[in-house]
């Protein structure tokens, strides 16, 4: 679902941050991105969510050839992914709710489906009952969750993590990788870049090392983490999360955008009791 | 726009002017300002326009034939004319009917001495124009004629005033046209400080794949709401001034009270027109920084 061939992003000021990089990552797949300050991670990302253009070679995601996406189609993309930040990147005037509301909003989504599809994520997350709270009144973890619970409201294909625990103690932190290990459950992708090696060793899965705008490493880490603790553990509300339905109709969406909102639309909704 | 985002989107619209009051509040009254000069130049220039068709129906201009013209030479002058073209009507006065209308007023033994040849008045001719925007090039024709003595109308309102409508047009127009580009920079500074004070929101709204389009209205929305807020206050304020300024114009030209349009003709016209003007100016100040924004620092995600 995301493949590069010898990709390099030079910035206008001739700062090249990516090398020719080539990498496939799959449907499903749990990547961790490492690498030392500079290294060209969040470079990769922007790539991805096409924030930034590369320079050279060949992108695509998500069956979108992200070196000939027009601008109007670019939104399209982006409804297929979920984003989420060190700084989590919460509304402060507006409650937990609305917060997490705000992405169907932003799309066009009507509220009646709203409602539902954003109780249904928060209670995913673990926040059930906290609707009414503005996030100043919440924890670092707790506002990463409302934030994730934002990513995931409109059932992207691909979570994008730039350092999602930077800003948060290690205990909640564990709490958040938690969360997302149970999102690639469900078949969700789950890219996150991170400094902590604590974390990457802990969930395992796939770590690529970037190193001066360069792949160094790629390779697969068993995870010392087991599943079951989720389900044992008290606070888990990620459990038993059904496998994610997959989006058959998602080239559909993008051929016809006048109807893009109704169609995605009617696809939440559905959604919102299966998923 | 689909219908069911049109509430949020009207509501995001007004949150912005609430947000941003003071400078929504500085471009209202700069606005205001523009459109109540605005109107006011339209409404003089309609004015006078009135006033000059309405004058130029009584309008009359004498021709002062040379008193040594005889009667029947006058006679002749009046074919000639009759080939100048933009003259309506002329009546003949002879000069013992001109003498006659100051009888009583130079007494009886002066005016009988000015009887006959001792009369100092020529023959006259009072003429009507057709068109009165073209009165000084056809009394410079008539000045011309042979036997002429000179010209003049009555009051020459007509020619005043339609130099004043020009003037009122001419000086109407650029300052319109240099307030529409102070009030766009204003009004596209406001939005542009909105977009600034929401850009968070901008960013993740992008983030997360709303539309340029979708992202664009709810400061549309902001804009033209200003347009037209200020399009009320300034057209309410024009038509409450409308009567008392023109009874104060008619206590000193009394015909104005006659010749002029009532408030009665011009208030609906007048709102409809100064709302229509204040949205488009929203509509375009509005759309200008939005764009420019969107394309600029509105693309940032990720950022850093
Ligand atoms: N907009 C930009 N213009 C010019 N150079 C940039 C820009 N953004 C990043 N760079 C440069 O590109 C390189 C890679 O930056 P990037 O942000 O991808 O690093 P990173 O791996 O995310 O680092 P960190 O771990 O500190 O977040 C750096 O040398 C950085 O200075
Ligand atoms: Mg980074």
């Amino acid at each position: 679902m995301i493949h590069l061939e010898n990709i390099s992003k030079i910035y206008p000021n001739g700062n090249e941050a990516l090398k020719k990089i080539s990498l496939d990552i799959d449907q499903g797949e749990f990547v961790f991105i490492v690498g030392p300050s500079g290294a060209g991670k969040s470079t990769f990302l922007k790539l991805l969510i096409h924030e930034e253009k590369a320079t050279f070679g060949k992108l695509t995601v998500n069956g979108r050839d992200l070196i000939k996406i027009k601008n109007r189609k670019v939104p399209y993309l982006r409804r297929t992914m979920g984003i989420v930040f060190q700084d989590f990147r919460l509304i402060d005037k507006m409650n937990v709710f609305d917060n997490v509301a705000f992405a169907m909003r932003a799309i066009g989504t009507p509220e009646k489906a709203i409602k539902k599809r954003v109780r249904y994520v928060l209670k995913l997350v673990g926040l059930e009952g906290t609707d009414k709270r503005r996030p100043n009144e919440l924890s670092g973890g707790e506002q990463q969750r409302v934030a994730l619970a934002r990513a995931l409201v409109n059932n992207p294909e691909i979570i994008i993590a730039d350092e999602p625990t930077g800003n948060i103690d290690p205990e909640r932190s564990y709490e958040i990788m938690k969360m997302l290990v149970a999102i690639n459950r469900r078949g969700t992708t789950v890219i996150i870049v991170t400094h902590e090696h604590e974390l990457v060793k802990e969930f395992g899965g796939r770590v690529i090392r970037i190193a001066d705008g360069e792949i160094t490493h790629d390779e697969f880490l068993p995870t010392k983490y087991q599943p079951e603790r989720i389900l044992n553990s008290q606070n888990s509300s990620a459990q038993n999360i059904p496998e994610k339905k997959h989006r058959v109709n998602a080239e559909a969406e993008e051929e016809s955008p006048a109807e893009q909102n109704d169609n995605e639309n009617e696809n939440t909704a559905e959604e919102a009791d299966t998923l | 726009m689909k219908l069911s985002s049109t509430g949020y989107l009207f509501k995001e619209g007004f949150k912005n002017i609430w947000n941003n009051r003071m400078m929504s509040l500085a471009s209202v009254i700069v606005l205001v300002s523009c459109l109540i000069i605005t109107g006011a130049a339209a409404l003089i220039s309609v004015n006078v326009r009135s006033l000059i068709s309405q004058v130029g129906d009584d309008n009359e201009v004498t021709i002062y034939l040379k008193p040594e013209l005889s009667d029947l030479e006058s006679i002749k002058l009046g074919g000639e004319l009759g080939k100048i073209g933009n003259i309506e009507s002329y009546v003949f006065n002879s000069k013992d009917e001109v003498i006659k209308q100051y009888e009583k007023n130079l007494g009886e033994e002066i005016y009988e001495s000015m009887q006959g040849d001792g009369n100092p008045f020529g023959n006259e001719y009072k003429i009507q124009l057709k068109d009165l925007s073209k009165y000084s090039e056809t009394v410079e024709k008539i000045n011309k004629l042979e036997g002429v003595d000179k010209v003049s109308d009555r009051s020459d309102i007509a020619g005043k005033l339609t130099k004043l409508n020009y003037f009122v047009t001419l000086v109407g127009s650029w300052v319109v046209l240099i307030l529409a580009v102070v009030t766009l920079f204003i009004i596209s500074n406001t939005i542009k400080m909105t977009m600034y004070s929401r850009r968070f929101e901008i960013s993740i709204m992008k983030s997360v794949g709303a539309t340029n389009a979708f992202v664009r209205i709810p400061f549309i929305i902001e804009a033209m709401m200003i347009g037209l807020i200020s399009g009320l206050i300034a057209s309410g304020a024009i038509i409450a001034m409308y009567s008392p300024v023109r009874d104060a114009a008619s206590g000193i030209i009394g015909m104005i009270a006659d010749t002029t349009l009532t408030v009665k003709q011009v208030w609906l016209p007048t709102l409809l027109t100064m709302s229509g003007i204040g949205m488009l100016i929203g509509l375009i100040g509005g759309f200008i920084s939005i764009t420019r924004y969107l394309n600029k620092e509105g693309g940032a995600i990720i950022g850093k």
